[in-house]
Protein backbone atom coordinates (compact mmCIF):
# COMPACT_ATOMS: atom_id res chain seq x y z
CA UNK A 1 0.00 0.00 0.00
CA UNK A 2 1.94 3.47 -1.28
CA UNK A 3 0.84 6.81 0.16
CA UNK A 4 0.43 10.06 -1.41
CA UNK A 5 0.95 13.84 0.30
CA UNK A 6 -2.43 15.12 -0.35
CA UNK A 7 -4.38 17.94 1.52
CA UNK A 8 -7.07 15.77 4.13
CA UNK A 9 -10.56 18.20 4.14
CA UNK A 10 -12.80 18.16 6.63
CA UNK A 11 -15.14 15.94 5.66
CA UNK A 12 -12.18 12.91 5.30
CA UNK A 13 -11.87 13.48 1.64
CA UNK A 14 -8.14 13.89 0.33
CA UNK A 15 -7.47 16.87 -2.49
CA UNK A 16 -3.85 16.65 -4.52
CA UNK A 17 -4.18 20.40 -5.09
CA UNK A 18 -4.72 23.35 -2.75
CA UNK A 19 -7.18 25.23 -5.03
CA UNK A 20 -9.13 28.56 -4.32
CA UNK A 21 -12.15 28.78 -6.70
CA UNK A 22 -13.76 31.59 -7.64
CA UNK A 23 -17.28 30.26 -9.28
CA UNK A 24 -19.38 31.75 -11.60
CA UNK A 25 -22.84 31.22 -11.32
CA UNK A 26 -24.44 32.28 -14.07
CA UNK A 27 -22.89 33.51 -17.04
CA UNK A 28 -23.88 37.51 -16.42
CA UNK A 29 -21.05 36.86 -13.15
CA UNK A 30 -18.39 35.94 -15.89
CA UNK A 31 -16.87 39.37 -15.69
CA UNK A 32 -16.54 39.88 -11.97
CA UNK A 33 -15.07 36.08 -11.59
CA UNK A 34 -12.50 36.79 -13.97
CA UNK A 35 -11.60 40.40 -12.67
CA UNK A 36 -11.78 38.79 -8.89
CA UNK A 37 -9.71 35.71 -10.03
CA UNK A 38 -6.54 37.80 -11.53
CA UNK A 39 -5.92 40.19 -8.58
CA UNK A 40 -5.48 37.11 -5.90
CA UNK A 41 -2.50 34.58 -6.14
CA UNK A 42 -3.75 31.80 -7.34
CA UNK A 43 -7.30 31.83 -7.23
CA UNK A 44 -8.80 29.68 -9.68
CA UNK A 45 -11.85 31.72 -12.15
CA UNK A 46 -14.65 29.27 -13.33
CA UNK A 47 -16.71 30.92 -15.97
CA UNK A 48 -19.67 29.32 -18.24
CA UNK A 49 -21.80 30.21 -20.53
CA UNK A 50 -24.91 28.09 -18.48
CA UNK A 51 -27.10 29.19 -15.27
CA UNK A 52 -29.72 31.25 -16.68
CA UNK A 53 -33.08 30.34 -18.98
CA UNK A 54 -32.40 26.72 -19.44
CA UNK A 55 -34.72 23.95 -19.21
CA UNK A 56 -35.17 22.67 -15.47
CA UNK A 57 -33.36 18.75 -16.51
CA UNK A 58 -30.48 21.01 -17.74
CA UNK A 59 -30.35 23.52 -14.93
CA UNK A 60 -29.59 20.65 -12.58
CA UNK A 61 -27.41 19.53 -14.98
CA UNK A 62 -25.31 23.03 -14.20
CA UNK A 63 -26.12 22.88 -10.83
CA UNK A 64 -24.48 19.07 -10.44
CA UNK A 65 -21.21 20.63 -12.55
CA UNK A 66 -20.99 23.89 -10.86
CA UNK A 67 -21.44 22.02 -7.40
CA UNK A 68 -19.58 19.51 -7.92
CA UNK A 69 -16.69 20.94 -9.22
CA UNK A 70 -16.33 23.31 -6.12
CA UNK A 71 -16.80 19.95 -3.60
CA UNK A 72 -13.99 18.35 -5.36
CA UNK A 73 -11.31 17.74 -2.77
CA UNK A 74 -8.49 19.41 -5.04
CA UNK A 75 -10.55 22.75 -3.67
CA UNK A 76 -10.05 24.48 -0.50
CA UNK A 77 -12.15 27.47 -0.55
CA UNK A 78 -15.04 28.25 -3.01
CA UNK A 79 -16.09 32.32 -3.75
CA UNK A 80 -19.57 32.00 -5.51
CA UNK A 81 -20.66 35.32 -7.57
CA UNK A 82 -24.26 35.05 -8.95
CA UNK A 83 -26.28 37.92 -10.25
CA UNK A 84 -29.99 37.04 -10.97
CA UNK A 85 -31.68 34.46 -8.87
CA UNK A 86 -32.47 32.14 -10.67
CA UNK A 87 -34.53 29.27 -8.77
CA UNK A 88 -32.76 26.45 -8.16
CA UNK A 89 -29.58 28.07 -9.00
CA UNK A 90 -28.86 30.48 -6.59
CA UNK A 91 -25.23 31.30 -5.38
CA UNK A 92 -26.77 30.21 -2.06
CA UNK A 93 -27.86 26.90 -3.49
CA UNK A 94 -24.62 26.32 -4.54
CA UNK A 95 -23.42 26.73 -1.10
CA UNK A 96 -25.88 24.66 0.63
CA UNK A 97 -24.87 21.77 -1.76
CA UNK A 98 -21.09 22.20 -1.02
CA UNK A 99 -21.25 23.01 2.50
CA UNK A 100 -21.28 18.96 3.90
CA UNK A 101 -17.76 19.16 2.55
CA UNK A 102 -16.50 21.61 5.77
CA UNK A 103 -14.81 23.88 2.55
CA UNK A 104 -14.47 27.54 2.94
CA UNK A 105 -16.70 29.52 1.05
CA UNK A 106 -18.92 32.60 0.49
CA UNK A 107 -21.54 34.08 -1.79
CA UNK A 108 -21.98 37.26 -3.41
CA UNK A 109 -24.49 38.74 -5.40
CA UNK A 110 -23.84 41.25 -7.67
CA UNK A 111 -27.01 43.25 -7.58
CA UNK A 112 -26.70 43.10 -3.78
CA UNK A 113 -23.32 44.54 -3.62
CA UNK A 114 -23.84 47.40 -5.70
CA UNK A 115 -23.06 46.26 -8.92
CA UNK A 116 -20.02 45.34 -10.46
CA UNK A 117 -17.95 47.46 -8.89
CA UNK A 118 -18.76 46.80 -5.03
CA UNK A 119 -19.36 43.03 -6.37
CA UNK A 120 -15.70 42.91 -7.32
CA UNK A 121 -14.74 44.86 -4.14
CA UNK A 122 -16.42 42.22 -1.42
CA UNK A 123 -15.63 39.08 -3.72
CA UNK A 124 -12.24 40.57 -3.88
CA UNK A 125 -12.12 40.73 -0.02
CA UNK A 126 -13.41 37.22 0.96
CA UNK A 127 -10.69 35.76 -1.38
CA UNK A 128 -7.93 37.36 -0.09
CA UNK A 129 -8.97 36.28 3.14
CA UNK A 130 -9.60 32.42 1.87
CA UNK A 131 -5.82 32.58 -0.65
CA UNK A 132 -4.16 33.23 2.90
CA UNK A 133 -6.17 30.51 5.08
CA UNK A 134 -5.20 28.00 3.06
CA UNK A 135 -1.63 28.71 2.22
CA UNK A 136 -1.35 27.18 5.90
CA UNK A 137 -2.75 24.07 4.46
CA UNK A 138 -0.18 21.20 4.48
CA UNK A 139 0.19 18.46 2.51
CA UNK A 140 0.40 14.93 4.58
CA UNK A 141 0.49 11.22 4.10
CA UNK A 142 -2.89 9.55 2.95
CA UNK A 143 -3.57 6.08 0.85
CA UNK A 144 -4.01 6.12 -2.34
CA UNK A 145 -7.24 4.62 -1.55
CA UNK A 146 -8.62 8.31 -1.35
CA UNK A 147 -8.01 8.28 -4.92
CA UNK A 148 -10.98 8.64 -7.76
CA UNK A 149 -8.73 8.11 -11.04
CA UNK A 150 -10.79 9.74 -14.18
CA UNK A 151 -10.17 8.74 -17.36
CA UNK A 152 -10.21 10.02 -20.81
CA UNK A 153 -9.89 9.77 -24.48
CA UNK A 154 -9.57 12.08 -27.36
CA UNK A 155 -7.87 12.77 -30.95
CA UNK A 156 -7.56 8.79 -30.34
CA UNK A 157 -5.63 7.29 -33.35
CA UNK A 158 -4.70 3.63 -34.53
CA UNK A 159 -2.18 4.06 -31.40
CA UNK A 160 -4.69 4.82 -28.39
CA UNK A 161 -6.39 1.23 -28.13
CA UNK A 162 -3.13 -0.52 -28.76
CA UNK A 163 -0.94 1.13 -26.04
CA UNK A 164 -1.91 4.21 -24.58
CA UNK A 165 -5.77 2.98 -23.82
CA UNK A 166 -4.23 -0.68 -22.23
CA UNK A 167 -1.79 1.52 -20.40
CA UNK A 168 -4.02 3.13 -19.06
CA UNK A 169 -6.15 0.05 -17.47
CA UNK A 170 -3.64 -1.49 -16.45
CA UNK A 171 -2.49 1.85 -14.38
CA UNK A 172 -6.25 1.91 -12.93
CA UNK A 173 -5.42 -1.76 -12.51
CA UNK A 174 -3.04 -0.96 -9.92
CA UNK A 175 -4.83 2.22 -8.41
CA UNK A 176 -7.65 -0.35 -7.87
CA UNK A 177 -5.48 -3.06 -5.99
CA UNK A 178 -4.71 -0.64 -3.63
CA UNK A 179 -8.23 0.42 -3.07
CA UNK A 180 -8.48 3.10 -5.21
CA UNK A 181 -11.55 3.93 -7.73
CA UNK A 182 -11.07 4.37 -11.34
CA UNK A 183 -14.09 6.70 -13.24
CA UNK A 184 -14.77 5.90 -17.33
CA UNK A 185 -17.11 8.00 -18.80
CA UNK A 186 -17.90 8.62 -22.46
CA UNK A 187 -20.70 6.20 -22.93
CA UNK A 188 -21.22 7.15 -26.89
CA UNK A 189 -17.69 4.49 -27.06
CA UNK A 190 -18.90 1.48 -25.39
CA UNK A 191 -21.19 1.12 -27.85
CA UNK A 192 -20.12 -2.30 -29.57
CA UNK A 193 -18.61 -3.43 -26.16
CA UNK A 194 -21.66 -3.16 -23.87
CA UNK A 195 -21.39 -6.96 -23.01
CA UNK A 196 -18.03 -6.59 -22.49
CA UNK A 197 -18.42 -3.98 -19.94
CA UNK A 198 -21.62 -5.88 -18.58
CA UNK A 199 -19.89 -8.58 -17.85
CA UNK A 200 -18.17 -6.44 -15.39
CA UNK A 201 -20.72 -5.01 -13.31
CA UNK A 202 -20.91 -5.70 -9.76
CA UNK A 203 -25.06 -6.17 -10.03
CA UNK A 204 -27.63 -6.53 -12.31
CA UNK A 205 -29.04 -3.03 -11.97
CA UNK A 206 -25.24 -1.77 -13.05
CA UNK A 207 -25.29 -3.79 -16.31
CA UNK A 208 -29.10 -2.50 -16.94
CA UNK A 209 -27.76 1.16 -16.58
CA UNK A 210 -24.80 0.61 -18.79
CA UNK A 211 -26.97 -0.75 -21.56
CA UNK A 212 -29.68 1.91 -21.31
CA UNK A 213 -27.62 4.53 -20.87
CA UNK A 214 -25.97 3.64 -24.36
CA UNK A 215 -29.21 3.39 -25.78
CA UNK A 216 -29.92 6.67 -25.34
CA UNK A 217 -26.80 8.35 -25.99
CA UNK A 218 -27.86 6.55 -29.42
CA UNK A 219 -31.62 7.86 -29.43
CA UNK A 220 -29.92 11.39 -28.74
CA UNK A 221 -28.01 11.20 -31.74
CA UNK A 222 -30.81 9.91 -33.69
CA UNK A 223 -32.61 12.66 -32.97
CA UNK A 224 -30.50 15.06 -34.25
CA UNK A 225 -30.90 13.27 -37.58
CA UNK A 226 -27.45 11.40 -37.25
CA UNK A 227 -27.36 7.56 -37.12
CA UNK A 228 -24.33 7.23 -34.81
CA UNK A 229 -24.01 3.84 -36.61
CA UNK A 230 -23.63 4.77 -40.17
CA UNK A 231 -20.95 7.46 -38.79
CA UNK A 232 -18.67 4.85 -36.72
CA UNK A 233 -16.34 4.14 -37.13
CA UNK A 234 -15.90 7.43 -38.84
CA UNK A 235 -14.58 7.88 -42.55
CA UNK A 236 -10.93 8.58 -41.11
CA UNK A 237 -11.42 6.10 -38.44
CA UNK A 238 -11.66 3.61 -41.43
CA UNK A 239 -8.79 5.36 -43.77
CA UNK A 240 -6.71 4.56 -40.62
CA UNK A 241 -7.35 0.81 -40.19
CA UNK A 242 -10.05 1.13 -37.97
CA UNK A 243 -12.95 -1.34 -39.30
CA UNK A 244 -16.16 -2.24 -37.32
CA UNK A 245 -17.50 0.09 -34.08
CA UNK A 246 -16.78 -2.63 -31.75
CA UNK A 247 -13.17 -2.60 -33.03
CA UNK A 248 -13.11 1.35 -32.24
CA UNK A 249 -15.30 0.82 -29.00
CA UNK A 250 -12.75 -1.97 -27.49
CA UNK A 251 -10.08 0.46 -27.91
CA UNK A 252 -11.86 2.97 -26.47
CA UNK A 253 -13.35 0.79 -23.27
CA UNK A 254 -10.17 -0.97 -22.80
CA UNK A 255 -8.69 2.30 -20.36
CA UNK A 256 -10.03 0.29 -18.13
CA UNK A 257 -8.88 -2.44 -16.53
CA UNK A 258 -10.91 -6.01 -15.71
CA UNK A 259 -12.18 -4.90 -12.38
CA UNK A 260 -15.30 -5.23 -11.77
CA UNK A 261 -17.98 -1.75 -12.49
CA UNK A 262 -19.41 -0.72 -8.99
CA UNK A 263 -21.64 2.05 -9.73
CA UNK A 264 -23.14 3.63 -13.25
CA UNK A 265 -23.28 7.25 -12.65
CA UNK A 266 -25.38 10.27 -14.12
CA UNK A 267 -22.83 12.67 -15.78
CA UNK A 268 -21.41 14.95 -12.73
CA UNK A 269 -23.09 12.50 -10.41
CA UNK A 270 -20.65 11.61 -7.49
CA UNK A 271 -19.88 7.99 -6.49
CA UNK A 272 -22.05 6.89 -3.28
CA UNK A 273 -19.91 3.92 -3.01
CA UNK A 274 -16.26 4.04 -1.87
CA UNK A 275 -15.53 0.08 -2.68
CA UNK A 276 -12.00 -0.50 -4.60
CA UNK A 277 -13.13 -1.35 -8.49
CA UNK A 278 -14.35 0.46 -11.61
CA UNK A 279 -16.86 3.09 -12.20
CA UNK A 280 -18.81 4.57 -15.13
CA UNK A 281 -20.51 7.60 -15.88
CA UNK A 282 -23.52 8.39 -18.76
CA UNK A 283 -22.08 11.45 -20.58
CA UNK A 284 -21.04 12.51 -24.20
CA UNK A 285 -17.69 11.85 -26.14
CA UNK A 286 -17.07 16.11 -26.12
CA UNK A 287 -13.38 15.78 -24.04
CA UNK A 288 -14.00 18.81 -22.08
CA UNK A 289 -17.41 18.21 -21.28
CA UNK A 290 -16.40 14.52 -20.25
CA UNK A 291 -13.81 15.80 -18.23
CA UNK A 292 -15.60 18.47 -16.51
CA UNK A 293 -18.17 15.95 -15.29
CA UNK A 294 -15.65 13.75 -13.95
CA UNK A 295 -14.07 16.69 -12.12
CA UNK A 296 -17.59 17.36 -10.90
CA UNK A 297 -17.98 13.73 -9.79
CA UNK A 298 -14.77 14.24 -7.79
CA UNK A 299 -11.73 12.83 -9.64
CA UNK A 300 -8.85 14.08 -8.16
CA UNK A 301 -6.79 13.24 -11.16
CA UNK A 302 -7.22 12.11 -14.96
CA UNK A 303 -5.37 10.64 -17.47
CA UNK A 304 -5.81 12.08 -20.92
CA UNK A 305 -5.18 9.10 -23.45
CA UNK A 306 -4.72 10.66 -26.60
CA UNK A 307 -3.12 9.58 -30.49
CA UNK A 308 -2.78 13.02 -31.70
CA UNK A 309 -1.43 15.01 -28.38
CA UNK A 310 -4.77 17.15 -27.00
CA UNK A 311 -4.32 19.99 -25.28
CA UNK A 312 -7.38 19.20 -23.30
CA UNK A 313 -6.93 20.34 -19.53
CA UNK A 314 -9.12 20.88 -16.68
CA UNK A 315 -9.20 23.41 -14.07
CA UNK A 316 -8.53 22.10 -10.58
CA UNK A 317 -8.33 18.39 -12.11
CA UNK A 318 -4.77 17.97 -13.06
CA UNK A 319 -5.31 16.22 -16.96
CA UNK A 320 -2.12 13.62 -17.40
CA UNK A 321 -2.26 13.41 -21.07
CA UNK A 322 -0.60 10.05 -22.42
CA UNK A 323 0.21 8.79 -25.93
CA UNK A 324 1.44 6.28 -27.78
CA UNK A 325 2.29 7.64 -30.83
CA UNK A 326 6.07 8.90 -31.12
CA UNK A 327 5.38 11.70 -33.58
CA UNK A 328 2.56 13.83 -31.21
CA UNK A 329 5.13 13.48 -28.07
CA UNK A 330 7.40 14.94 -30.13
CA UNK A 331 5.67 17.54 -31.69
CA UNK A 332 3.41 18.42 -28.33
CA UNK A 333 6.28 17.84 -25.94
CA UNK A 334 5.64 21.00 -23.65
CA UNK A 335 1.68 19.37 -23.73
CA UNK A 336 1.65 15.75 -23.55
CA UNK A 337 3.10 14.10 -20.26
CA UNK A 338 3.72 10.38 -21.27
CA UNK A 339 4.92 8.86 -23.88
CA UNK A 340 4.32 5.05 -24.11
CA UNK A 341 5.11 4.38 -27.64
CA UNK A 342 8.02 2.24 -26.42
CA UNK A 343 5.79 -0.49 -26.35
CA UNK A 344 6.15 -0.79 -30.37
CA UNK A 345 9.41 -0.58 -30.54
CA UNK A 346 10.06 -3.25 -28.57
CA UNK A 347 11.56 -0.77 -25.54
CA UNK A 348 9.04 -1.88 -22.88
CA UNK A 349 6.23 -4.09 -22.32
CA UNK A 350 2.36 -3.12 -22.31
CA UNK A 351 2.67 -4.08 -17.90
CA UNK A 352 5.67 -1.36 -17.98
CA UNK A 353 3.78 1.23 -19.97
CA UNK A 354 0.88 0.62 -17.02
CA UNK A 355 3.32 1.15 -14.40
CA UNK A 356 5.17 4.20 -16.16
CA UNK A 357 1.74 5.98 -16.03
CA UNK A 358 0.54 4.90 -12.91
CA UNK A 359 4.06 5.99 -11.67
CA UNK A 360 2.99 9.89 -13.01
CA UNK A 361 -0.36 9.75 -11.43
CA UNK A 362 0.96 9.09 -7.87
CA UNK A 363 3.95 12.01 -8.28
CA UNK A 364 1.10 13.87 -10.02
CA UNK A 365 -0.83 13.22 -6.76
CA UNK A 366 1.97 14.30 -4.89
CA UNK A 367 2.45 17.63 -5.88
CA UNK A 368 4.17 16.97 -9.16
CA UNK A 369 2.53 19.75 -11.79
CA UNK A 370 1.72 18.24 -15.46
CA UNK A 371 2.64 20.26 -18.34
CA UNK A 372 -0.47 21.70 -19.06
CA UNK A 373 -0.55 23.04 -15.36
CA UNK A 374 2.32 24.81 -15.38
CA UNK A 375 1.82 26.27 -18.15
CA UNK A 376 -2.03 27.30 -16.57
CA UNK A 377 -3.61 26.43 -19.40
CA UNK A 378 -6.53 25.26 -18.18
CA UNK A 379 -8.93 25.09 -21.14
CA UNK A 380 -11.09 22.44 -20.65
CA UNK A 381 -14.04 23.29 -17.94
CA UNK A 382 -17.50 22.73 -19.89
CA UNK A 383 -21.07 21.80 -18.98
CA UNK A 384 -22.82 19.28 -20.47
CA UNK A 385 -25.93 20.36 -22.21
CA UNK A 386 -29.40 18.30 -22.90
CA UNK A 387 -31.49 21.04 -23.41
CA UNK A 388 -32.10 24.14 -25.30
CA UNK A 389 -32.08 27.60 -24.02
CA UNK A 390 -36.19 29.00 -23.71
CA UNK B 1 11.41 -8.39 -41.37
CA UNK B 2 8.73 -5.88 -40.70
CA UNK B 3 6.90 -5.95 -37.78
CA UNK B 4 3.23 -5.82 -36.91
CA UNK B 5 1.85 -5.56 -33.39
CA UNK B 6 -0.75 -7.80 -31.60
CA UNK B 7 -2.36 -6.72 -28.24
CA UNK B 8 -3.48 -10.13 -26.74
CA UNK B 9 -2.41 -13.38 -27.71
CA UNK B 10 -5.43 -14.83 -28.38
CA UNK B 11 -5.43 -12.66 -31.28
CA UNK B 12 -5.89 -13.58 -34.89
CA UNK B 13 -5.25 -9.77 -36.55
CA UNK B 14 -2.18 -7.68 -35.91
CA UNK B 15 -1.90 -3.78 -36.78
CA UNK B 16 0.74 -2.58 -38.61
CA UNK B 17 1.66 0.31 -36.17
CA UNK B 18 5.72 0.23 -36.66
CA UNK B 19 5.55 0.92 -40.55
CA UNK B 20 3.81 0.17 -43.59
CA UNK B 21 3.77 -3.17 -45.32
CA UNK B 22 4.02 -4.16 -48.75
CA UNK B 23 2.42 -7.41 -49.72
CA UNK B 24 5.54 -10.20 -50.35
CA UNK B 25 7.57 -8.52 -47.05
CA UNK B 26 8.43 -10.75 -44.43
CA UNK B 27 6.37 -10.03 -41.23
CA UNK B 28 7.21 -10.92 -37.46
CA UNK B 29 4.80 -10.33 -34.32
CA UNK B 30 5.43 -8.76 -30.85
CA UNK B 31 5.46 -9.92 -27.78
CA UNK B 32 4.27 -13.31 -26.52
CA UNK B 33 3.27 -13.84 -30.51
CA UNK B 34 6.93 -13.26 -31.21
CA UNK B 35 7.40 -17.13 -32.80
CA UNK B 36 4.68 -16.46 -35.38
CA UNK B 37 6.24 -15.70 -39.23
CA UNK B 38 4.21 -15.14 -41.84
CA UNK B 39 4.66 -13.31 -45.38
CA UNK B 40 1.50 -10.48 -46.51
CA UNK B 41 -0.50 -11.15 -49.03
CA UNK B 42 -1.44 -7.67 -49.83
CA UNK B 43 -0.14 -4.39 -49.01
CA UNK B 44 -0.98 -3.24 -44.92
CA UNK B 45 -0.77 0.30 -44.70
CA UNK B 46 0.13 2.20 -41.19
CA UNK B 47 -2.45 1.36 -38.61
CA UNK B 48 -4.69 -1.51 -40.74
CA UNK B 49 -4.46 -4.94 -39.39
CA UNK B 50 -3.11 -8.21 -41.44
CA UNK B 51 -4.75 -11.36 -40.46
CA UNK B 52 -2.09 -13.41 -38.48
CA UNK B 53 -4.33 -17.26 -39.27
CA UNK B 54 -6.64 -18.49 -41.65
CA UNK B 55 -9.89 -16.64 -40.88
CA UNK B 56 -13.18 -18.73 -42.48
CA UNK B 57 -15.90 -17.20 -43.79
CA UNK B 58 -18.37 -16.18 -40.71
CA UNK B 59 -15.12 -16.61 -38.00
CA UNK B 60 -14.69 -14.93 -35.35
CA UNK B 61 -12.09 -11.52 -36.02
CA UNK B 62 -10.31 -11.40 -32.48
CA UNK B 63 -8.60 -7.96 -31.43
CA UNK B 64 -8.02 -7.05 -27.68
CA UNK B 65 -9.29 -11.14 -27.52
CA UNK B 66 -12.03 -9.94 -28.14
CA UNK B 67 -14.67 -9.94 -31.22
CA UNK B 68 -14.15 -7.24 -33.82
CA UNK B 69 -16.49 -8.89 -36.22
CA UNK B 70 -16.86 -11.85 -38.59
CA UNK B 71 -15.18 -12.65 -41.34
CA UNK B 72 -17.43 -11.85 -45.03
CA UNK B 73 -15.14 -14.15 -46.86
CA UNK B 74 -12.19 -17.23 -46.06
CA UNK B 75 -9.44 -15.10 -45.23
CA UNK B 76 -5.95 -16.14 -45.50
CA UNK B 77 -2.85 -15.49 -43.06
CA UNK B 78 -1.21 -12.45 -44.65
CA UNK B 79 -4.27 -10.76 -46.09
CA UNK B 80 -5.06 -7.03 -45.34
CA UNK B 81 -8.32 -7.46 -42.48
CA UNK B 82 -10.56 -4.82 -42.97
CA UNK B 83 -13.90 -3.50 -43.97
CA UNK B 84 -13.77 -5.70 -47.53
CA UNK B 85 -13.85 -8.43 -45.77
CA UNK B 86 -15.11 -7.99 -42.47
CA UNK B 87 -18.52 -7.02 -41.10
CA UNK B 88 -19.55 -5.68 -37.49
CA UNK B 89 -22.00 -7.55 -35.45
CA UNK B 90 -23.19 -4.41 -33.61
CA UNK B 91 -25.72 -1.91 -34.59
CA UNK B 92 -26.92 -3.57 -37.53
CA UNK B 93 -30.25 -1.41 -38.15
CA UNK B 94 -30.09 -3.29 -41.84
CA UNK B 95 -29.97 -6.99 -40.10
CA UNK B 96 -33.32 -6.19 -37.75
CA UNK B 97 -34.89 -4.85 -40.45
CA UNK B 98 -34.51 -8.07 -42.91
CA UNK B 99 -35.23 -10.41 -39.82
CA UNK B 100 -38.37 -8.03 -38.73
CA UNK B 101 -39.54 -7.96 -42.77
CA UNK B 102 -38.85 -12.14 -42.55
CA UNK B 103 -40.81 -13.26 -39.23
CA UNK B 104 -43.51 -11.75 -41.00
Amino acid sequence: MTAFMGYVRPNGDVGIRNHLLILSGTVYANGVVERVASSIQGAVPITHANGRCQVAPDLRVTRRFLAGTAMNPNVAAVVIIDHFQEQGMTAEDLADDIDPTGKLIATVNIRGAGGFIGAVEKATRYAQDFARQISMYAREAAPMSKILFGTECGTSDTTSGLASNPANGIAGEILIAQGGRMLMAECTEWMGCENWLTEKASNPAVAEAIVAGVQHMERRALASGEDIRGSQPTGDNMAGGLTTIEEKSMGAVKKIGDSPIIEYLEVGEAPSQTEPGNYVMYGPGMGAESISSMAAAGCQVLTFCTGGGHTSNHPIMPTIKVTGNRQSYELMRDTVDVDVSGVFYDEITLAEAGQIVYDEVERVCSGYLTKSEALRDNNSFAIHRIGPSI
Amino acid sequence: MKKVFVVYSDDNVGTAVVESIRAGDAVRCNGERGDIQLTARDDIAYGHKIALTDIAKGGTVLKYGLSIGSATRDIQAGDHVHTHNVESNRGRGDLAKRDAVGAE
